[in-house]
Formats: structure tokens, sequence, C-alpha cells
């Protein structure tokens, strides 16, 4: 026990928690976003292995890191806007849409690595490099803190920021007040003149962008690299966060925190005498748990509020 | 005498119905599917490729040797029982994607009996089949004993369980099941009684690791047809599905019939699992199901989730995967492509008002011209 503790308390796996969070806090707040814009993103998944594989190949041929984390987040955006206009203009059912897009991802990443470089498992060939790292000058030097944080890549500072704008931008900005109103009645939204349809596009639109910045965090930060299906049903594990978080930025925040922690948690128990898939399971099994004890919870509700109106 | 002519009348103009609509779902799948192919030729052409020299690979290729129809009916076994595994819950609109935990479920629970119990001829392949089936059953049980009973959500739900059993199964494979001495991850083999008899040992030719489990699979469907079109369960699962307030006020108990749907549907999942471990491999391997899980949903929803079509359907299905695979060996275009396919055919299949719109941009068209 004494081990895991040593583990746990060490600088180096605190900094990997920060690192292993930041896909799933990304990508969870993009499903967040898309949630409470009344349309579920199931493509996430999707949209960080596009935006992860189009950011390795532009910075590998163009040679500009930015470019291609800029054609990566971009590259989500259109999917997400894609998503969108299944549901809104072709009627589309939003979770086979969802579904169908990861296939479209999946193939068409695998089909366009192997297309241009002929390797069936990533641009380990292509030299694409990484996104830089943030070092703070000062802090690096005291003990614990410093260690923990300098160095982090920049997208996992951005991660972390994510957190207060979502926040700030769900409950004071205009914007946050339709999302969520479209989200939560569009009729009763469209009555009072919101734009029902822009504000669900720009949403899904916000959502494939976060989710993109996590996929290319993933091939130009984690890595320097795509590797096919290097998601490994990270989406996912962001859309369980979203609701094992309560559909609230501070919840998702967390419930995303946890799985990062949990994930680095396997990781470096690998080392120890635990068997690591055994320890990789707890968030599911949390997630599992708390989504029945939320629904008990919401039914009990719901049956007060009813014997109270009879 | 009346009675029975209008009776009859009637009958005659319900089969009528009924054959209408199998036309436009049997042409509408058509449509879709070369659709499909039509842009996956375009995206092989844009990229470079011969996209006539691929499809001609692709869509003769698996037909060129025997072995090779063998692997061809293996893989679709698997794939249909798969989508036959999510039709039911979808009939009930349940959208469990669930496939995956229950499918490994029933492998472990097969490769249980199979490895370890000593069984007589015959009993040794039918009782890990049962136990593959309850065990699917069981997994299948957890999340819909969830969404009927306390309202939560059935993908989330379906999702961790994956996550978590395809964790525990990698464990397994990795640590105690794995065989000792062995320096390859996979457990031991199953005994000799309990594998699924070769197609080959029956028609005599090379027919690779394609197994009686084929029958299997068919019985399954035309059981599975039977159960939603003439029995009382599948009747509710049908008006679960359409209208589940109506279903309630008519008197269905649905979150019961929602369960049922979940426990069938994992049921066959779980055979699907036995039939990789009985009848492909003869024994539990690392990732053993790849992305077959996902890849059923496809094949149901292309079925439009008709236990008979979904048959049709996965055979096609199977047809494309084992020709990719073919395409891939003779020309320079990667087998992923069929996934491209296969992806645009779910889009095509869910966008429902696209029909709409192009009859109604063709007839706007019409006027324009006038």
């Amino acid at each position: 026990m004494s081990a895991v503790l040593d583990v746990v308390l060490s600088s180096a796996f605190l900094a990997a928690v920060l690192r292993v969070s930041t896909p799933y806090l990304l990508a969870a707040f993009g499903g967040l976003v898309a949630e409470r814009a009344g349309v579920s993103n199931i493509a996430l998944e999707g949209q960080m292995l596009s935006a992860a594989c189009t950011g390795a190949l532009v910075a590998g041929y163009s040679g500009s890191v930015a470019l291609g984390a800029l054609c990566g987040v971009g590259v989500a955006t259109l999917l997400g806007l894609l998503l969108a206009a299944l549901r809104l203009e072709l009627g589309a059912d939003v979770i086979i849409a969802g579904i169908g897009l990861n296939l479209l991802a999946s193939g068409g990443t695998a089909y366009a690595v192997f297309t241009l470089l002929d390797d069936k498992g990533g641009t380990s060939g292509l030299k694409s490099g990484s996104l830089p790292a943030v070092p703070l000058p000062g802090i690096d030097s005291i003990p614990l803190l410093g260690d923990v944080i300098s160095g982090q890549n920049m997208v996992t500072w951005l991660a972390f920021l994510t957190a207060p704008v979502i926040a700030w931008l769900f409950y004071r900005a205009r914007f946050g007040f339709h999302l969520r109103a479209v989200g939560e009645m569009p009729d009763a939204a469209a009555s009072v003149g919101i734009p029902v349809r822009r504000v669900q596009y720009t949403g899904l639109a916000l959502s494939g962008a976060l989710a993109g910045l996590a996929g290319v965090f993933l091939s130009m930060g984690y890595v320097s690299f795509f590797v096919r299906d290097m998601t490994a049903g990270r989406g996912f594990i962001a859309l369980a966060a979203v609701f094992l978080g309560g559909l609230r930025p501070w919840g998702v925040f967390l419930a995303a925190l946890g799985f990062g922690a949990a994930e680095a948690l396997a990781v470096q128990l690998g080392t120890l005498d635990v068997p690591p898939q055994l320890v990789s399971t707890i968030p599911y099994a949390m997630t599992l748990v708390a989504l029945a004890v939320y629904a008990w919870r919401r039914r009990r509700q719901a049956g007060v509020e009813v014997a109270a109106s009879v | 005498m009346t009675g029975t002519l209008v009776e009859t009348e009637d009958r005659r103009q319900y089969k009528a119905t009924r054959r209408r609509g199998l036309t436009v779902d049997l042409s509408m799948t058509l449509a879709t599917i070369l659709a499909a192919l039509a842009i996956g030729f375009l995206v092989m052409l844009l990229t470079g490729n011969d996209p006539v020299g691929a499809y001609e690979a692709m869509l003769t290729g698996p037909l060129e040797r025997s072995f090779r129809v063998g692997r061809w009916l293996e893989d679709a076994t698997t794939l249909t029982l798969l989508g036959l595994s999510v039709a039911i819950p979808f009939r009930a609109r349940q959208i469990s994607l669930g496939a995956e935990s229950q499918l490994y479920a029933g492998a472990l629970a097969a490769a249980a009996v199979a490895v370890f119990l000593p069984l007589p001829p015959v009993v040794a392949v039918i009782v890990p089949l049962v136990a593959a089936a309850a065990a699917g059953a069981g997994m299948g049980l957890v999340p819909g004993a969830m969404k009927a009973r306390l309202g939560a959500n059935e993908i989330v739900a379906t999702l961790m369980l994956n996550a978590i059993v395809v964790r525990v199964y990698d464990y397994l494979v990795n640590g105690p099941l794995k065989e000792p001495g062995s320096s390859a991850v996979h457990s031991k083999s199953i005994q000799q009684d309990s594998a699924l008899t070769p197609l080959s040992d029956w028609f005599g030719i090379p027919l690779g690791r394609a197994n009686v489990g084929l029958l299997l699979m068919v019985f399954t469907a035309v059981a599975l047809w039977l159960l939603i079109t003439r029995t009382p369960l599948g009747y509710r699962i049908r008006m679960t599905g359409s209208n589940p307030e109506f279903a309630e006020y008519g008197g269905i108990r649905v979150p019961r019939v929602i369960e049922w749907s979940f426990v069938i549907g994992g049921a066959v999942a779980g055979l699907a699992g036995a039939h990789l471990v009985q009848g492909v491999y003869g024994r539990l391997e690392p990732g053993l199901a790849g992305s077959l899980a996902f890849e059923g949903i496809v094949v149901a929803l292309l079925a439009r989730n008709n236990p008979l079509v979904v048959v049709v359907a996965g055979l096609f299905y199977s047809y494309l995967r084992a020709g990719g695979d073919i395409m891939e060996q003779q020309t320079d275009v990667g087998t992923e492509i069929v996934v491209v396919i296969q992806a645009v055919i779910v889009l095509l299949v869910t966008a429902q008002a696209l029909p709409d719109l192009l009859k109604r941009r063709l007839a706007r068209r019409e006027v324009a011209g006038r």
C-alpha cells in the first residue's frame, strides 16, 4: 500500500495526471456544449481522431506545427457542422449519425495515412513535431509545484483554462443562455426569438473544435505522430464524464480530471504488482454506479413531484 | 359467406401493402449501397488510385477460391449474429451499444466450459453455447434493467460496460487464463468435442474456418423473425418501439419489454462470442472481436432491423470486408476504403429526409424547366 502512496504523491505522477487529463477535459467540454445545445455528440471520438491525423499530416508536410494544429481543429469543427447539418437538415438520428461519423473518421484517417505514406500503423515515418511546452521561469524551481506545472504542453494550459471560460459562457454570456434555452426547450426558445438553428450550429461547431483540440494534443503534444485509432475510446469516456458531471461545467471538469487520474494511476501501477487493466476499470465502474444513482434520484424526485401535484 | 369474402379481400390488400413495403425497403437499400459504392469510387479516383481495378478485385475476389468463400462465411456468421443482437433492442427503440461487452462475456463463458469441463460429445458443443447465451443475456440485463427500472441512459451504460468488460477480458487472457508455458498470449485450446464442425468436413472442399455456426446463425435469424412478427412479446417490442406512451396506455408493461429486448439481444451477442471461440479461433485470443461489434450496428441499420434482412445485409457486408482484404493484396488501395463505404452507408441510411429532399429538388427543377 505504501508503494501505491509513494507513486500517487510523486510529482511525476501529478504531472502525468495533468497531461493525461488534457484530452479528456477538452473532449468532455466539447460533449457538454453539444449536450446542452440539445444534440448529443457521439462523434467526439471521430472528431478527435480526424484532428489528430490531419494535424500530424499537415504539420509533417508543411513543416509548420501551428498550421497543422489549426487544420486539425478546423477539420473537427467541420465534422461538428456536418453532424448538425445531418440532424437539422436531413432529420438524421443524431446517435446513429455520430456512429457513422466515427466510422468515417476511423476508415478515412487510416485510408489517408496508408495512401500518403504506405504505412498501416501511423505517421511515425513523417517528422511532424509537436506543440511547444510552456516552461515557467521562477516557478520551476519551487520543489513540488514546479515539477508538476512547469513544462506542461500549451494545450494542457488551454484545457484547464477552458473550464472557467465554459462556466462563464454558460452562465454569464448571452450565447450561453441561448444555448441552454435551445437545449432545454427549442420551441420556447424559438418563440422568444432565439435563432434555434444558428445556436445549434454554433454549439456543434464549438463542440467539434474542442474535440479537435483534444485530438491535436494527442498527435502533437502527447506524442509527435499519429497512430491508427489512437483515440482508443477517449471520446466515449469524455461523453461519460459529461453525464457523470451532471451536465455542469465544474462537475464535468472534476469527472474528466478523475478519468485522467485513474488512467495515469493505471499506467503508474503497471510497474507494481497490480494488474493495470483492473485498475483502469475503476472510473468506468464508478460512472456506471453514478449513472444509476443519478437516474434513481431523478426518478424519485419526479415521483415526489407527481405525488405532490395530485 | 360474404364475411369470408371480405376477409380474403382484406387479406389480399394487406398482403399487397406488405409486398409494396418490402419492395420499397429493398430498393431503398439497394440505392443506398450503390450510392455508397459510387462515393467510394470517387474517393479512390481523387486519391490517385485505380477504382475500376480495385472494385474488380473487391467484388470478384471473395468467390475466386473456396477458402476465400470460407473466410467470407465465417466472418458473416459473427457479423450477422452481432447485427441481430442489436436489431432487437433497436426494434424497441433502445440504442444498445453493448454488443461488445456481451460478446466478450459470451466468449469467456463458452471458453470456460469448452476448455475446462469434460463433457460427452454433442453435449460438449451445446453446453458452451448455452453458457455463452446466458452470459451475454446477463450482460445485457445490466443496462436493460438500469434503463427500464431507473431510466438511466442506455448509451452511456452500455459504453461503460464495454470498457469494463474489454479490460477484464484483456486481464484474464493475459493473466489467469493464459496458456502456461506459451510465449504468445492466448488461452488453452478448447477440447476437440466442443468445436463447431468445420463446413469443410461436410463439403469436402477447403472452406477455411467456416463452420456449422453458419446454420446456427440462420436458425437464430429465423427464430428472431418469428419472435418479432408472430409472438405477443414481439408485438410488445414493436409497440414499445413505435410509441411507448401508447403501448403503456394499451396495457403493455413497457419496462418489462425493454428489459427483455436487452436480454434477448445480449444472448445473441453471446452466441457470436461462442462462435468465435468454438468455431473460429478454438481458444481465447486478445482483441477477439476487433471492431465487429460496432459494424454489427451498421448491419442492423442497413437491414432496418428486420432479422431476415439482417442475414442478407450481414452477408453483403462481410463480402465487402473480405473483398477489401483481397483488394489490398492485389492493388495499392487500402482495405480501409471499405470502412469509408460503410460509414457512408450509415450516414445515408440515417439521413431520412434525404429522399424527400431529392424529390423536391427534382420537382422544382421540372417546374423551372417548363
